[in-house]
């Protein structure tokens, strides 16, 4: 009877395990056939997508024609066209350039793709920084320079980075977005979500007809270097004070966002929802390129008010406050990246209206 | 009674003579080893010729001249993409030398390299308009997936990983080939 039930115990554990390893190809299948099922049906695109692929005639077929060419040089190049399949998918990376945490869709996880699963917190979005759905114009229709564009970035892309010290495709670009500018996780170089970004740039590509290893104005950011200046010094409580007269009424006295009924109205600059220590946008790692983003798209409206010492001052202000630690910071410091941007919030609140009540209001968030 | 310091001295005598002995086969183990070491690193990088130790790419029968034709200096003299470009040339020219790993065919066999169905052109143009929807297989295919089944079928071998230089420096090499040619994105044969 001692063998037998012995026998039994290990066919038992067998079982288990080969059920636990066919519900997890079952799970996995599921997941495949949802995956293709979203890529076959219509997309609804935001408002923004909407508008600027009607603008540049996006449409299934077997030639396409950018109606932005045509009007600027007069001439109607004829490119390949897009299959339906092609369309859904640029349509999606607008989307996801546009909306990447699905504030505007119906059903964020299938809508867009599992962004969320990549970044941390609820404020990011590529367009925060590649504005204009990662083609920001002048209102005369003209690419804005250093505007960070997708287009330019896809068409010089594979060149040589020197923060990474390799030869950077441009799926490992966006994987650095997610890592650092966003705080979060690396998405697979075959995921949807990577893919469908690079098609939507590659059809920005097409739209501008821009040529391949071509350098434009847009690439990129344009950077504000030290030299720029009359170089008094990037200077943190100047850039303090500018930051309370022209940035805080959106992004909040410490840097923490705006946001309205659950919707990111304007990015936090600071704390768990920013961007990382090991981004570029930190200008204790990178000291040109923050500056160079400020003086190009802020405050909004009044862009271009700003002097290249402002931007840098402001910059060097932001990149002091408490943020996350980086990829490559290790566990002690994200620990202690952790403790600051718990505790300094609630600290400066509570000095700042201790020394001065009637700031009550403007030292919150 | 006399004889005992003696034997405890020379027990102790011999006791340093096998500590020493083993210092020394320590230490000369340890120093052949470094020796061994730092003779393969000077080896592999002055004396042995071989492409994988090299961050320079063997300049083939035709590369001069193709750097001349399709201005690959316009991206500098020397630096990592043009080496990459130059990677790429070799792998497209000579794909069963360069890409060993990934392909079954040798010397004898035809095709045997990219450049026997694909000239560099059409490279440029497959590069220009891919990632686009495949109906034969239903999903979308990326220049570098074209790549990685050229080498599993027509090439009868093996498929590589998508970051695996055999793949990265065949698109570095269409892109600077497409950017010879100004071609924009999209842009069908025969058309910019």
């Amino acid at each position: 009877m001692k063998p037998f039930a012995l026998g039994w115990g290990k066919a038992v554990r067998l079982a288990l395990l080969v059920g636990a390893l066919l519900a997890l190809y079952v799970l996995a299948v599921a997941r495949h056939d949802e995956r293709a099922r979203i890529r076959e049906q219509p997309v609804t695109l935001t408002p923004g997508c909407e508008e600027k692929l009607a603008r540049y005639g996006l449409a299934a077929g077997s030639g396409y024609a950018s109606p932005y060419t045509l009007a600027r040089s007069g001439q109607a190049r004829v490119k390949r066209g897009y299959s339906a399949e092609d369309v859904r998918a640029i349509q999606r990376g607008c989307n996801i350039i546009d909306d990447l945490q699905g504030q505007l869709a119906a059903d964020p996880s299938r809508e867009r793709w599992n962004s969320t699963r990549f970044v941390r917190g609820t404020h990011t979005s590529c367009d925060h920084c590649h504005q204009g759905i990662g083609d920001k114009q002048t209102a005369a229709g003209v690419a804005q320079t250093g505007s960070l564009s997708l287009a330019a970035s896809w068409v010089m892309a594979d060149m040589y980075d020197q923060f990474t010290g390799i030869l950077l495709p441009y799926e490992l670009r966006q994987m650095q977005c997610y890592i650092n500018s966003s705080n979060g996780y690396k998405p697979n170089v075959a995921d949807d979500l990577i893919r469908d970004v690079t098609a939507y740039s590659r059809f920005l590509a097409a739209a501008l007809d821009l040529r391949f290893g071509n350098h434009y104005a847009e690439q990129g950011i344009d950077e504000v270097t030290a030299a720029s200046t009359l170089k008094r010094g990037d200077d943190y409580v100047r850039g303090a004070a500018l930051y309370k007269e022209k940035c805080a009424r959106c992004h909040g006295p410490q840097g923490l966002g705006t946001v309205v009924d659950g919707k990111a109205l304007y990015p936090a600059v600071a704390g768990p929802n920013a961007f990382n220590q090991q981004s570029r946008n930190n200008f204790s790692f990178v000291s040109t390129i923050l500056p160079g983003f400020l003086c190009r798209n802020m405050p909004l409206g009044e862009e271009g008010t700003l002097t290249n010492q402002d931007c840098r001052d402001i910059g060097f202000y932001v990149s002091n406050m408490p943020r996350p630690a980086g990829d490559k910071d290790g566990p002690l410091a994200a620990l202690w990246h952790q403790l600051m941007m718990r505790v300094m919030p609630t600290l400066i609140h509570t000095i700042e209206t201790w020394q001065r009540p009637e700031v009550t209001q403007e030292s919150g968030t | 009674m006399d004889s005992a310091p003696d034997a405890a001295f020379a027990a102790g005598r011999e006791r340093r003579r096998v500590a020493r002995q083993a210092r020394f086969v320590v230490v000369l183990r340890g120093a052949l080893s470094a020796a061994a070491i730092v003779g393969f690193a000077l080896w592999a990088h002055f004396g042995s010729g071989r492409p994988v130790f090299s961050p320079h790419s063997k300049p083939e029968a035709g590369w001069e001249a193709f750097r001349e034709a399709y201005g690959v200096d316009t991206f500098g003299r020397d630096g990592y993409f043009v080496r990459a470009v130059q990677n790429g040339y070799n792998l497209v020219h000579h794909t069963h030398r360069y890409a060993w790993r990934f392909t079954r065919k040798g010397a004898l066999d035809h095709p045997n390299a990219c450049i026997d169905c694909h000239s560099a052109e059409a490279l440029a143009y497959a590069f220009a308009s891919g990632d686009r929807f495949d109906a034969r297989l239903g999903r979308r295919v990326s220049f570098e997936e074209h790549v990685k089944r050229c080498y599993a079928t027509h090439l009868d071998g093996f498929v590589p990983t998508i970051y695996d230089p055999a793949v990265r420096d065949i698109r570095i090499f269409a892109r600077m080939v497409a950017h010879h040619m100004q071609l924009g994105e999209g842009a069908e044969v025969g058309t910019p």
